[in-house]
């Protein structure tokens, strides 16, 4: 089958393009590229068994990175950089090679159970951790909030200074900040494969119209923009974002920069996702490409990578043994980090509908189809959230 | 008296129009110069003026020029190729009468019905099987935007449609070939719809972006300027980016619209199908 | 028949023919077109030897062989893409070789009844000739015709032919095999009406809170055992294997009763509620109603919008007219992903306008422009006459300066009103020379995936529509979700299929309505 494509691409490719055979391709996040060349040389300067490849870094930042390779795996980077929520998509695409034996031992040893957990599925070990900062938490302004632990206190403050409060309740991501602070929860189980097996899901319940509740109510507020992107919003004392935020935010707010924990809505405590960012090794046809591959991989990942990639300026991202770390004390977003962790739970694996299904019910929330609903209408809007979430679970696996 | 007041009222009309129609340009050109924030603002005038933005585009790390380059290339070649296949069908259907014409003709406008992404990946490996993705992009989206170009024949047809028969007849009397009359007698005539063809293909990949990031997936060296400058406001990677955009837009717009404003009567007859001489 | 009567009638030359391409052509003396004919049949034997056969045969399968681990170096098996797309490309090279076949004989029979009657047949010096001459179409036509065929006949081919696959992200090559499902796809798609049709326990919460069983049509089950409001108390449940169901309605309610096969024990569910997410089927019909909607108001209105003014601009006493015009067409010279990406953030809950239109205080609140979906809709109709108007506007204005003045003096003279003479002249006048661009107007917005991408993505959502479908989604962007985003391709071929469908219908029979199509003939005399 191959035969036809081998003899066409060689009579037509002499010329075209350069064969990359000897090239390992490697995708991160812009800001990591400059970082990731530096680590590469240092890589190829310490490991010459190695030297007879080349690393290519290239611009795709994690959230692109699953789309992209999924388009042609093939064509895709060797190594590539993303949130932890796509492992299972992934793995199901034939996208990732799992982890060599004796390097899973170490990673195991090295890093939070948590970021471990976060990087297998079913046992298997598919992706190496990187950072720990796939999290969210508040940022403010010291100048404008008084009280950033509590929700109510925030938006009034904002409105009294005709400033913002910003958090995007259209998200998956963010949105279970709500219902897992609320006591519901939203978990899928998957096999090796990467198939969804299973759902535990509590959202039909008082917990979860409790939470949907004060969605509405924080939709309805007059200070409250829905977004969580810094550099977009234009008006803001207060936003719920990620460390990704942090240089925007510190520029923006100067000295009265300021992170906490997410604060209390009613009383309870807002909770949500924490998670990993991953690098994950694309299946190789070549058993010396792969050991290069391998070693690049787990190179880039090592704590001493880590740390340094938290100490350069540009990028400051936490390392994925995050709670070992004494470098990163000082720094304010990342404690507040580990403090929200307190509260949040491990992001697992989301069948891919989940996230477009969580958008569905915030655009719902935002356009104000609720605003009117009886605690009884929303168990409803609930309940069948809850089927929904439910039928991603795939059905006669084999197929 | 009346009269006056009514031309008054219409030129206090497209005044009005006239800013509605042109404020977004406005904002644009001043978000490309300011400099206290690269992300959004909500005001218009910028506090502290700079021309970072644009030194920004013209430095190697941006990749702006890179991707200026390419979308140049593609939007050169496809005014060339593209008006060749187009002006070849057009009149082929509408001066020349053979077998199977009408067939083809209602063959071509059922085709252009289907939707076009959803071939996207089996295109994307057609490129493939050639060689012409990622770092080949160019190539290969010249292909890709030129190849199935002769189904957008439907303006010119029109064009040619109204150029009387009487001249082909007298021509051919006079001992002159079908390929003769149509590069003699016709094309001649015909230069408000080559231009016009030209133009459009020429615009047009200008502002492709789905097909463009779909062929260079992963490969900034493949970019064109819609995907490279789209990264920069939609994905979480590149914060406070804004106002290059905004910058990397202006220097985008101001050839397309020079190059418009200079052919735009050409416009007019080439859609008007000759009907208007613009 | 023709070819067993040729063949009866026909002479040596023309019989090898049919074994041998070309060999009649040449003992005749046309060894140019000869050689062609041999060439090709040639090229197409070698071609199939080698591949073709290779490929037809594992088009019954897609492919068997399935991608494994050696040590952890990857073994690629089949790819059922690739197979499929050179399984097309081979019938296609089939399909082309029968028809050059058939030619050759026609070919022979002419040739050999031409020179029975004392005629003489073309050099090949002539033969080149021709091509520029009475054959000049063939010459015109052969390019794009090759283009057309590889880029886009053969995709859409491809396309359909998935429609009939599993191919989606969970059977994506070339890591992993996908194959032929017949109808399935389709059924799935249409399914609809209220009966459920058959189920499968797709979940099951480790605490055994709910059960969720989803129908064919979409519905799904919630059976809940907690004491939820909104649905009452059932027997504990535990998952058995596969197992059997019955399903039967009771007054409200639905029972459920569950055979295990696996030899274990199943249950019976009472007090379960139905709960209706929204099925393919009617998202379509939700997003095809939208479509319409808007390619109605994006095409009539920036009609009349840039008739109006052009009517505006020309009319006697507004000084400057060509400024006016120059000015107003910006929005088509600026390439669309500038202007609408900025424009779309413009609208933004803290943007520019909902920050000016606060500070002048004319509203207290931002306005819902992107968040709400009427909102959303009309904001981006409002949009797109900013986009589209220009273009009617340039138009209109050449064609207005050329209708005769004497029309307007005459129906004047007649006592017609201002909005008479319209109607009755400058309308019927513009329709009659911009129907054709109407026309295509009219299908370019059914697929105009910029404006939308660009300015909403489709936003916002809802929970009742299935697919990643939002308010403000064409068919066009939706299948772009469905494809790029989630891998979908299975269902993004049906639909595109039907969308095929329903535009291909509707566009052939307008066409052939437009008087300048009709009158094609004598429009040119």
């Amino acid at each position: 089958m191959k035969r036809f494509l081998a003899v066409l691409s060689a009579l037509l490719m002499t010329g075209c393009a350069a064969p990359r055979e000897n090239e390992i391709r490697v995708w991160v996040a812009e800001n990591t590229v400059e970082f990731t060349r530096r680590q590469a040389e240092a890589f190829m300067a310490a490991r010459p068994e190695y030297a007879g490849y080349t690393v290519v870094v290239e611009p795709v930042g994690e959230g692109d990175a699953a789309n992209h390779i999924l388009t042609d795996v093939e064509s895709g980077a060797d190594l590539y950089g993303f949130a932890q929520d796509q492992l299972a998509r992934l793995v199901i695409s034939d996208a990732l090679v799992e982890v060599e034996p004796a390097q899973a031992e170490r990673i195991r040893r090295e890093n939070d159970p948590g970021a471990v957990e976060a990087a297998s599925l079913g046992g298997v070990l598919y992706a190496l951790p990187m950072t720990a900062d796939n999290g969210y938490f508040l940022y403010y302004d010291r100048s404008v909030i008084t009280d950033p632990t509590r929700l109510e206190s925030i938006l009034e403050d904002c409105l009294r200074a005709g400033k913002r409060f910003y958090m995007e309740i259209n998200s998956g991501w963010y949105q279970p900040a709500f219902f897992f602070g609320a006591g519901a929860e939203l978990r899928y189980g998957t096999d090796a494969q990467g198939r969804i097996t299973t759902m535990a899901c509590s959202y039909a319940s008082e917990a979860g119209v409790r939470a949907l509740r004060a969605m509405i109510e924080l939709a309805g507020h007059p200070a409250f923009v829905n977004g969580s992107s810094a550099s977009n919003a234009t008006n803001m004392a207060a936003l719920v974002g990620g460390v990704w935020d942090q240089a925007v935010v510190q520029a923006m707010l100067g000295g009265n920069y300021a992170a906490a924990p997410l604060p209390t809505v009613e009383g309870w405590q807002l909770g949500g996702f924490s998670g990993y960012k991953l690098l994950g090794v694309k299946p190789q046809t070549d058993a010396g490409k792969l050991a290069a591959c391998d070693a690049l991989a787990a190179w880039l990942t090592s704590g001493e990578a880590q740390l340094m990639r938290y100490q350069d300026e540009g990028i400051q991202w936490g390392p994925s043994n995050l709670e070992a770390q004494s470098a990163t004390r000082d720094n304010a977003a990342l404690a507040a980090l580990r403090r929200q962790m307190a509260h949040s739970v491990v992001q697992g694996q989301y069948p891919n509908e989940y996230w477009t299904l969580a958008g569905a019910l915030g655009d719902d929330v935002l356009a104000g189809r609720y605003d009117d609903y009886s605690d009884e209408q929303l168990m409803q809007v609930l309940v069948s959230f809850q089927a929904a979430a439910g039928s991603y679970v795939s059905v006669n696996a084999g197929r | 008296m009346r009269r006056k007041l009514a031309n008054a009222g219409a030129h206090l009309a497209l005044t009005l129009l006239c800013l509605v129609w042109l404020a977004p340009f406005a904002l644009l050109v001043l978000q490309s110069f300011r400099g206290e924030s690269g992300g959004q603002v909500a005001y218009a005038i910028p506090k502290e003026w700079t021309l970072e933005n644009y030194r920004f585009l013209l430095r190697d790390e941006s990749g702006f020029l890179r991707w200026y380059a390419n979308t140049l290339t593609i939007a050169l070649f496809c005014a060339a190729i593209q008006t060749v296949l187009v002006l070849s069908v057009a009149y082929a259907f509408s001066r020349l009468r053979f077998r199977g014409r009408r067939l083809m003709m209602n063959m071509v406008l059922v085709l252009g019905m289907f939707p076009g992404f959803l071939t996207m990946i089996v295109l994307y490996y057609l490129l493939k099987l050639l060689g012409l993705t990622q770092s080949g992009a160019v190539p290969g989206l010249i292909l890709i935007y030129t190849a199935s170009s002769g189904l957008g024949y439907y303006i010119a047809k029109g064009f040619f449609d109204t150029i009387p028969r009487a001249l082909d007849e007298s021509a051919r009397i006079d001992g002159a070939n079908r390929f003769q009359v149509f590069w003699r007698i016709i094309m001649p005539l015909a230069k408000p719809i080559v231009i016009y063809t030209v133009l459009m293909a020429f615009m047009a990949p200008w502002g492709d972006y789905v097909f463009a990031s779909y062929v260079a997936f992963g490969d900034p060296q493949g970019y064109n300027v819609a995907v490279g400058l789209y990264r920069w406001v939609n994905t979480t990677d590149y914060q406070g980016y804004f106002t290059r955009f905004c910058a990397g837009g202006v220097l985008v717009a101001l050839p397309v619209t020079a190059l418009f404003m200079a052919l735009q009567r050409y416009y007019v007859e080439g859609v008007t199908g000759g009907a208007v001489k613009g | 028949m023709g070819l067993i009567r040729t063949f009866i009638h026909g002479d040596w030359k023309t019989r090898v023919s049919y074994v041998v391409m070309g060999v009649g052509s040449m003992a005749r003396g046309q060894w140019l077109r000869g050689l062609m004919f041999l060439g090709f049949q040639v090229v197409f034997w070698l071609y199939m030897w080698l591949f073709g056969v290779d490929y037809l045969l594992a088009l019954r399968t897609l492919g068997t062989a399935e991608t494994t681990r050696v040590d952890r170096v990857t073994v690629y098996g089949d790819n059922s893409f690739l197979i499929l797309l050179y399984g097309v490309l081979t019938v296609f090279f089939i399909a082309a070789y029968l028809y050059t076949w058939y030619l050759n004989i026609r070919q022979n029979r002419v040739s050999q009844e031409l020179l029975a009657c004392g005629g003489r047949l073309k050099t090949a010096r002539e033969d080149v000739h021709s091509l520029l001459d009475e054959q000049f179409h063939k010459t015109l036509l052969a390019l794009p015709v090759l283009g057309v065929t590889l880029f886009t006949i053969l995709p859409i081919i491809f396309m359909v032919l998935v429609a009939f696959t599993n191919y989606d992200h969970a059977h994506q090559p070339p890591g992993k095999l996908f194959t032929w499902v017949g109808g399935e796809n389709f059924a799935r798609m249409l399914a609809g009406g209220e009966s459920p049709v058959s189920f499968t326990i797709t979940s099951q919460t480790e605490e055994v809170t709910t059960l969720t069983i989803t129908a064919r049509n979409g519905d799904a089950f919630a059976v809940a055992t907690g004491d939820h409001a909104g649905a009452r108390s059932a027997a504990a449940l535990t998952r058995g294997g596969d197992a059997d169901f019955a399903i039967t309605q009771q007054e409200d309610a639905w029972r459920i009763e569950v055979v295990s096969s696996g030899g274990q024990a199943g249950f019976t569910a009472s007090g379960v509620t139905a709960v209706h997410t929204p099925s393919y089927a009617g998202t379509f019909r939700q997003v095809l109603v939208w479509t319409l909607i808007w390619a109605v108001f994006a095409t009539f209105l920036n009609y009349f919008l840039g008739m109006l003014m052009a009517i505006l601009i020309n009319k006697k006493g507004v000084r400057l007219k060509k400024m006016w015009r120059t000015l107003l067409v910006t929005t088509i010279a600026v390439p669309q992903f500038v202007s609408l990406l900025y424009v779309s953030k413009l609208f933004a809950a803290d943007g520019l306008i909902n920050g000016l239109l606060m500070d002048w205080g004319w509203i207290a609140q931002p306005l819902p422009f992107w968040t709400d979906p009427l909102w959303a809709r009309v904001t981006i109709i409002l949009i797109n006459v900013w986009i589209g108007v220009p273009y009617v506007m340039l138009i209109a204005t050449g064609i207005l300066i050329n209708i005769p003045a004497d029309l307007y003096e005459a129906a004047r003279i007649d006592g017609a009103s201002a909005l008479q003479a319209y109607t009755h002249i400058t309308l019927p006048y513009m329709l009659f020379i911009t129907g054709p661009y109407l026309l295509t107007s009219f299908t370019g917005n059914i697929n105009n995936f910029n404006v939308i991408f660009l300015l909403s993505q489709g936003k916002p959502l809802s929970l009742d529509m299935a697919g990643n479908a939002g308010a403000t989604d064409l068919l066009i962007t939706w299948l772009y979700k469905m494809t790029v985003t989630d891998g979908n391709y299975r269902l993004a071929a049906v639909i595109g299929v039907m969308v095929f469908v329903v535009c291909a219908a509707v566009n052939l029979a307008v066409y052939n309505l437009i008087p300048s199509v009709r009158r094609e003939e004598d429009f040119q005399s």
